[in-house]
């Protein structure tokens, strides 16, 4: 996805930030053994969030050195597949293909192309991901679709079309989660697919702007010389730390698991510095797959 | 219940100073301020509750002593909002049943401030953030004076209530340690009371 999701380095401990980089690893072994050598592309941090929130209390995580692709001679620590990677996996694949699906849909043919072949890799791993995540499926289908509708239709609350979004993510809650734990996350999940899409539609405006594209925040705050208002820029900043300050009193209703610092570092420290770098400018789109 | 040192994190051996702390800590992170008109208060009054009970009960283990955080209720939506139509949304408002309260607030004949009001609660139930204080900006553009819809909108435009682990709350976290004075500034704030 996006990679906004992620934690501060300089404010984790090197332990913490050893195992966080051994999850993410984790992730992308997962991935490459349920769904093949393709499926490894799609790797995001949001995905690894979501491991680091769905992972069993009791189950300390379990290392493994190995080699990959992306690090053939050295050797390196990762977490051992486990039922929240899989998950994870799983997830990345459907919203990988969802995604593909939508620009294929989106855009004229020529540019599809790249989809295109993106797709035929996806396929198979996607098809194997959708038997198993059936919910999810159907649910990212739905609510892009929903969204596809709203955003044809010109709407103006950009509430509505985070919303679609948002249930995206709350949907993600798996089966097994205990009870007592399914409420807090549905709606911590909820406003980080909020918050997400929004950083995401402030990331874009400008290039919507120029290419006409629909985008959530326009109708709200109108460009002034093609550019996101000044004037807007602490608005949209206020409700964005509310999502994220409903985020942090979601988090806290849940028990503790092994990566509890390393989400809370990425709640109450990375968001906000991300947040604070997309809208001054400094954020770097094409250094989201970094992990500093 | 639980052991009352695991609720609160501490060992059985804890000095009372390191008890009192860690009361303190989590008392300020299930404030009820920080879980004003959220969709999960009623987690965070449970949690509360047995976080109270487990602090008191070492107390007097202890020493027989006793002390206890102050019950605060927020501001919620149970104040009678004069209409009999405008009560049965804040009922369905605070049952969570907000379906309803959308199908009651489409019969109103009014768009008066009230409406205005009710529709930014339900959409800030709902975590539509944005659309909520619009909302109450309308109601309180509409009726300046009335004081529930003036803190509503008071209370979005400063993004809502942090609790923030890293020293201060909220907004401005940047690793910042959190010295003593922050948690009294904090805890003064959120008119909690440490008596003992």
């Amino acid at each position: 996805m996006f990679g906004y999701i992620r934690p501060l380095k300089g404010e984790l401990t090197v332990r913490e930030f050893e195992r966080f980089k051994a999850c993410y690893c984790g992730l992308c072994h997962a991935l490459g053994k349920k769904y093949g050598f393709a499926a490894r592309f799609i790797l995001n941090f949001e995905l690894v969030f979501l491991a680091m929130l769905i992972w069993d209390e009791n189950e300390s995580p379990v290392m493994k050195h190995g080699r990959c692709i992306a690090s053939p001679c050295r050797k390196k620590r990762f977490c051992a597949g486990n039922a929240a990677l899989d998950i994870s996996a799983g997830y990345s694949v459907i919203l990988a293909w969802w995604k593909v699906r939508d620009s294929i849909d989106d855009e004229k043919f020529i540019k599809t192309i790249p989809h295109r072949f993106a797709a035929l890799f996806l396929r198979r791993a996607y098809k194997k991901a959708a038997r198993e995540f059936p919910k999810f499926d159907s649910s990212v289908r739905t609510q892009l679709k929903s969204l596809a509708e709203y955003e044809s239709s010109g709407g103006e609350s950009f509430d509505s079309a985070a919303d679609k979004f948002a249930r995206i993510l709350s949907s993600g809650v798996p089966e097994g989660i205990p009870e007592s734990s399914r409420r807090p996350l549905a709606e911590l999940l909820y406003h980080t697919g909020r918050w997400i899409y929004l950083v995401d539609a402030y990331d874009d405006y400008k290039e919507d702007v120029e290419s006409g594209r629909y985008n959530a925040l326009i109708r709200r705050f109108p460009p002034e010389d093609g550019e996101f208002p000044k004037d807007g820029v602490k608005s949209l900043e206020t409700t964005l730390i509310h999502s994220n300050n409903l985020i942090s009193a979601a988090f806290e209703l849940m028990p503790e698991n092994p990566w509890t610092q390393t989400v809370e570092n990425t709640i109450y420290l990375g968001m906000p510095d991300v947040l604070g770098r997309v809208l001054n400018g400094t954020w770097l789109r094409k250094r989201r797959h970094d992990i500093d | 219940m639980n052991d009352p040192y695991s609720v609160l994190g501490v060992s059985s051996n804890a000095t009372e100073d390191e008890v009192k702390k860690a009361y303190r800590e989590l008392a300020r992170k299930y404030h009820p301020d920080n879980y004003q008109d959220n969709p999960l208060a009623d987690l965070a009054q449970e949690k509360m509750k047995e976080i109270n009970e487990a602090y008191n009960l070492i107390l007097k283990a202890r020493e027989g002593g006793g002390a206890s955080y102050r019950g605060h209720t927020g501001p919620g939506r149970t104040a009678a909002g004069g209409t009999p139509e405008s009560a049965r949304v804040r009922a369905a408002i605070n049952s969570g049943d907000l379906r309803l309260a959308e199908e009651l607030l489409a019969g109103f004949t009014a768009r008066n401030a009230e409406w205005n009001f009710l529709m930014g609660s339900v959409a800030y139930r709902k975590g539509w953030l944005d659309d909520a204080m619009r909302y109450f900006q309308t109601a309180v553009n509409m009726d300046p004076h009335n004081a529930e819809y003036a803190q509503a909108l008071a209370f979005m435009q400063q993004g809502g209530q942090g609790y923030g682990p890293f020293g201060g709350s909220g907004r401005t976290m940047q690793g910042e340690g959190c010295d003593a004075c922050d948690i009294c500034s904090a805890l003064l704030c959120m008119n909690f009371c440490c008596c003992r």
